[in-house]
């Protein structure tokens, strides 16, 4: 399929490759016989074979492995097919990980039949790797060595553990000097994943080897890193749900040193090698010439590479179910196959389609008998013959997407890939895929309260997503008790808000509709209106003359001076009636005046606060008071469309109309019970993001290379400006946060009818606010050290920046001449 | 980006076969017309860092809002453009969405194209930039052009293409008097 643009062109007189030809040229219109154009060159046709492999499980792959090889050796002499397969096998290694032991049995079949062959690859995957380990890039570089591991077989000597040997030592080098840093365990990850695929490929008199090597790694894969706290995804916030983290590493430890007592069992991966040995035939992958394998070089100073790394955890969502659906953590099988499908995930983001039908396809990527049969319902695993596998394919495969739905603090990709993922997978298999997010669903809604709250906005806002791709179809009679609850009950705050996320995407009307009666009350009357009402048309509202006037001015956009007057009239009846602040109540009548001239859209809005943004500034400027106004004012009128009040806020943070500041005063300092609605959530996470965006952009932006010195002083400045006022913000939301958690705020804010079981309720969502912002200050300040430390260390050893490092996602990490010295200290 | 290496896989968030075809004709008509004037084109590519999308086969009916809260999921919207018909000024099922990094765009390719949005089944393309004029529709009646000679009865997009109503409206007027 993704041959076309590369197909050799220009090639017309040989008569192939026409099949997607839109122009004819007059060649074309001589009446050869059409049907032998069709023949392929033997590098596509081989291309496509191995691109295919395994694919099917109509074919035995054990065959494909043997025409492949067999091809390409016949065909030594053609230059073209050597290069383009020598090539692929590398490239496909790193790109389609499922398919690895399949194209490593192809070079094994190969090697047999030309070792010269086989050395070009051999030489291929090492360069690929060394490259991979100076660029920081450790997937790639675990990808290679689970392949070069299925090679080990036709290495000389020691092979493929030397490098391993290396990396290990690394690794407890870089942890005996700091066990918080996170490279040294990102090593031990890529030993611990190839070890299997060592000891299910060809490879013979490696146990011990493999033994020694894993006495070794425990002392770094058993310790739980320190930061493993800080992205757990269900810390309990005091419910009894809480259960310790599961580190990957520590688990796959456990679980290759039960493999070691067994024999290397690994009944999951498969071994297409081994069809090779005929009955009565000596193994021709025996006697095959062996290859020294050439120098991989992990060198003195290694590179975190592009992503921030920090420790994983194993995420089930099928863990506690009566029937085994997915290997338990005991089995070596579920941190097997979890890597391979995760890899799979985050490579392949750019073809959700693709990447769907590896998840629907898994069972063809391991040993036969792994799973059951695709599709086969939950309760029919029940009556399954005593010792045959109950892992649902869809069910694993589902498991892995919410692994990362779910990664904190970030996954690597935007969310919305993930949701798309489930929503491809659902559209491809919908009989095998949607029973299996049914029960997914089911178990991250009974566990929503323990979870973390980003977490469970990102369920809240998933789940949405996906209903709006399939009619809005839910079974919400499931929940129906639960609709009675408290408004700031976990649960009842996740169906309140995705039912509010159901109606941004669709119209209240039409979400009403797919719900049974007990919820229709969710759903008020208001939420139908296009057009929110306008206080000040009802006259007992205060100041309600003065407020249609200054709309009536707005829509007919009057000029401001025609306005002033209006407002002196608010400040002077305010100043009469005694209100603290006159400011306070005119804000409202023209915030309210500005938010009504433009319901009717988006833009609409966005014009009027164009027109009226000097004001605005204006009124910002003079007080504290009259900022929360303006979002009072805003969300006041939206308070049935929160979300299009939501949208104004981000907005009037654009024009600096609001402070950052403002936006998180009126969400924290006043009301314990707006920490429950999630659009609150929303607003202050966005608002968060502007400020972290900023601080990185500013910092990314000084370490650009070739920024004269005089020019870099002033950015540095800014640097500090800005990343002084994020530290702010966040103690302000700490302090805030604290009261509330403590229930200190309480105290002062109780109006009395504050019932107990509210109170505590209120503590727990402080706890849980107060994790997830401490997580991502967190997160920034060892952002901003990283960046800082590697600039630094590229400044000082004079190293070369690779062009396009880390410039792919933005952050690049540029070169700092060497006397950035402040933050070098704190580093160590 | 490195974008001499062929991925083993497709890539969704490259422009589409439309768009593209759009492009060829255009070079061939100016192949023929000025092969004289400009016999090397600068290569360069207009969509390099293009931020913008076309989304197209929405019902008229989706609003701004809604396709905000889509959208929105790939990376802040600069600027949102509805595609109007060019005499009623009202929604025909089309906009533009700028985002402020072309990043932003090509994510949203691939991760939102061919995705549902107000029920519907929905299409981005990668486009060169806005430019006033290109909000309105221009098939003759005012909507997209696809819009005038449509078979299917789509409720969402007005009922069946428009140039058929009005023949259809035409026919009735004509025979449908005298039965």
């Amino acid at each position: 399929m993704a041959d076309y643009d590369q197909r050799p062109r220009g090639g017309r007189g040989a008569g192939y490759n026409n099949r997607k030809r839109r122009y004819r040229d007059e060649e074309d219109y001589d009446r050869r016989p059409q049907r032998r154009r069709y023949e392929e060159p033997l590098p596509v046709k081989v291309r496509k074979q191995l691109l295919a492999i395994a694919e099917s499980p109509l074919k035995p792959v054990e065959e494909e492995v043997g025409v492949i090889a067999k091809t390409v050796c016949d065909n030594y002499e053609d230059a073209e097919l050597r290069n383009s397969f020598c090539e692929l096998v590398v490239q496909l290694v790193v790109e389609q990980p499922f398919k690895t032991p399949f194209v490593a049995a192809v070079v094994l079949v190969v090697n047999t039949l030309n070792s010269e062959l086989a050395a070009d690859v051999l030489a291929r995957a090492a360069q690929k790797a060394n490259e991979g380990i100076r660029r920081g890039e450790w997937r790639e570089v675990k990808l290679l060595m689970k392949f070069l591991g299925g090679l080990q077989g036709l290495l000389e000597g020691d092979g493929i553990f030397s490098v391993l040997q290396d990396l290990l030592t690394k690794a407890v080098d870089l942890q005996t000097e700091n066990n918080e840093e996170t490279i040294g365990p990102e090593l031990v990850k890529i030993i611990l994943f190839t070890i299997p695929y060592i000891m299910s490929s060809s490879a013979t008199d490696v146990q011990e080897k493999a033994n020694s090597l894993l006495e070794n790694t425990d002392i770094i894969a058993s310790e739980p890193h320190v930061l493993q706290s800080l992205v757990d995804p269900y810390p309990g916030n005091g419910t009894d749900e809480a259960t310790a983290p599961n580190g990957v590493l520590s688990l796959l430890q456990k679980q290759l040193q039960n493999e070691a007592t067994s024999g290397w069992e690994l009944v999951c991966l498969p071994r297409p090698w081994k069809v090779l040995l005929e009955p009565d035939q000596a193994d021709p992958l025996a006697t095959a010439p062996k290859h020294t394998l050439p120098a991989i070089v992990i060198p003195e100073v290694v590179n975190a590479g592009p992503r921030a790394l920090f420790p994983e955890l194993y995420f089930s969502v099928y863990a506690n179910q009566d029937i085994e659906t997915v290997p338990s953590m005991a089995n070596i099988a579920s941190c097997l196959l979890r890597d391979a499908l995760v890899d799979t995930i985050n490579i392949l983001d750019y073809n959700r389609n693709a990447t769907s039908r590896f998840l629907i396809d898994i069972d063809c990527y391991f040993s036969p008998g792994t799973f059951v049969k695709r599709a086969t319902p939950f309760d029919r695993l029940r009556d399954l013959v005593e010792g045959k596998s109950t892992w649902k394919p869809e069910d694993v495969a589902v498991d892995a997407v919410f692994s990362q739905l779910f990664q904190l603090p970030v996954p690597e990709h935007k969310l919305v890939y993930y949701h798309s993922l489930l929503t491809e997978s659902c559209k491809l298999a919908p009989a095998a895929i949607a029973p299996s997010l049914g029960r997914a669903i089911r178990f991250l809604y009974r566990n929503v309260d323990s979870m973390d709250l980003e977490l469970s906005y990102r369920l809240m806002d998933w789940f949405s997503h996906h209903l709006s791709n399939f009619g809005f179809t839910w079974k919400w009679t499931e929940w129906i008790d639960d609709v009675e609850l408290p408004a700031i009950n976990p649960k009842k705050a996740f169906i309140e808000g995705a039912l509010d996320k159901e109606i941004r995407l669709s119209f209240a009307q039409r979400i009403k509709n797919t719900l049974p009666e007990p919820y229709q009350q969710l759903i008020a009357k208001e939420k139908e209106k296009d057009t929110p009402d306008f206080k000040y048309d009802n006259d007992d509202t205060p100041f309600a003359q003065e407020g249609k006037e200054i709309w009536g001015l707005l829509r007919k956009k009057a000029p401001e001076d025609q306005i002033q007057p209006i407002i002196d009239r608010i400040h002077a009846q305010a100043i009469e009636m005694n209100l603290p602040d006159p400011l306070v109540a005119s804000t409202d009548a023209y915030m309210t005046s500005i938010c009504y001239v433009g319901s009717k859209s988006l833009s609409h809005v966005l014009s009027s606060i164009e027109r009226c943004k000097e004001r605005l500034l204006a009124v910002g400027a003079q007080s504290p008071e009259a900022r929360k106004q303006i979002i009072d004012s805003v969300m006041g009128y939206w308070k049935d469309q929160p979300g299009v009040g939501v949208n104004i806020v981000d907005k009037l943070l654009n024009y600096t109309i609001l402070s950052p500041g403002s936006v998180i005063e009126w969400a924290l300092a006043k009301e314990g019970t707006r920490l429950s609605l999630p659009y609150v959530y929303e607003m202050v996470s966005a608002t968060i993001g502007k400020v972290t965006g900023r601080v990185r952009q500013v910092v990314c932006g000084k370490n650009a290379p070739g920024i004269p010195p005089e020019v870099k002083l002033g950015m540095e400045q800014t640097v500090e400006r800005e990343r002084k006022s994020m530290k702010d913000l966040f103690q302000v939301m700490e302090d805030a946060l604290v009261g509330w958690a403590t229930g200190t705020k309480d105290q002062t804010m109780q109006s009395g009818d504050g019932s107990t079981v509210d109170e505590a309720m209120i503590r727990q969502w402080g706890q849980r606010w107060l994790r997830v912002f401490r997580r991502k200050f967190a997160v920034e300040q060892a952002w901003f050290l990283e960046t800082e430390r590697v600039g630094v260390e590229e400044g000082v050893a004079g190293v070369e920046v690779i062009g396009g490092v880390g410039a792919g996602n933005g952050h690049g990490n540029g070169a700092v001449d060497g006397n950035g010295n402040a933050e070098v200290e704190m580093v160590e | 980006m490195p974008a001499a290496i062929r991925n083993t896989v497709d890539r969704l968030d490259k422009p589409s076969a439309y768009y593209q075809s759009r492009n060829k004709k255009r070079k061939y008509d100016r192949d023929t017309e000025e092969r004289e004037r400009t016999p090397e084109e600068p290569a360069e590519d207009p969509l390099k860092d293009a931020a913008t999308l076309y989304v197209g086969n929405l019902s008229f009916y989706t609003t701004e809002e809604q396709i905000h809260e889509l959208f929105a999921k790939c990376g802040e919207i600069k600027r949102l453009i509805m595609g109007l018909d060019r005499f009623n000024k009202t929604p025909c099922g089309f906009c533009f969405v700028e985002y402020y990094t072309h990043q932003d765009a090509l994510d949203c390719m691939k991760y939102i194209g061919g995705t549902k949005l107000d029920e519907r089944i929905i299409r981005t393309d990668l486009d060169p930039g806005f430019q006033e004029g290109r909000q309105y529709g221009r098939g003759k009646s005012g909507g997209q052009v696809r819009d005038e000679y449509r078979e299917e009865y789509d409720e969402g997009r007005g009922g069946l293409g428009r140039a058929i109503q009005a023949e259809r409206l035409k026919e009735e007027e004509e025979y449908g008097k005298g039965r």
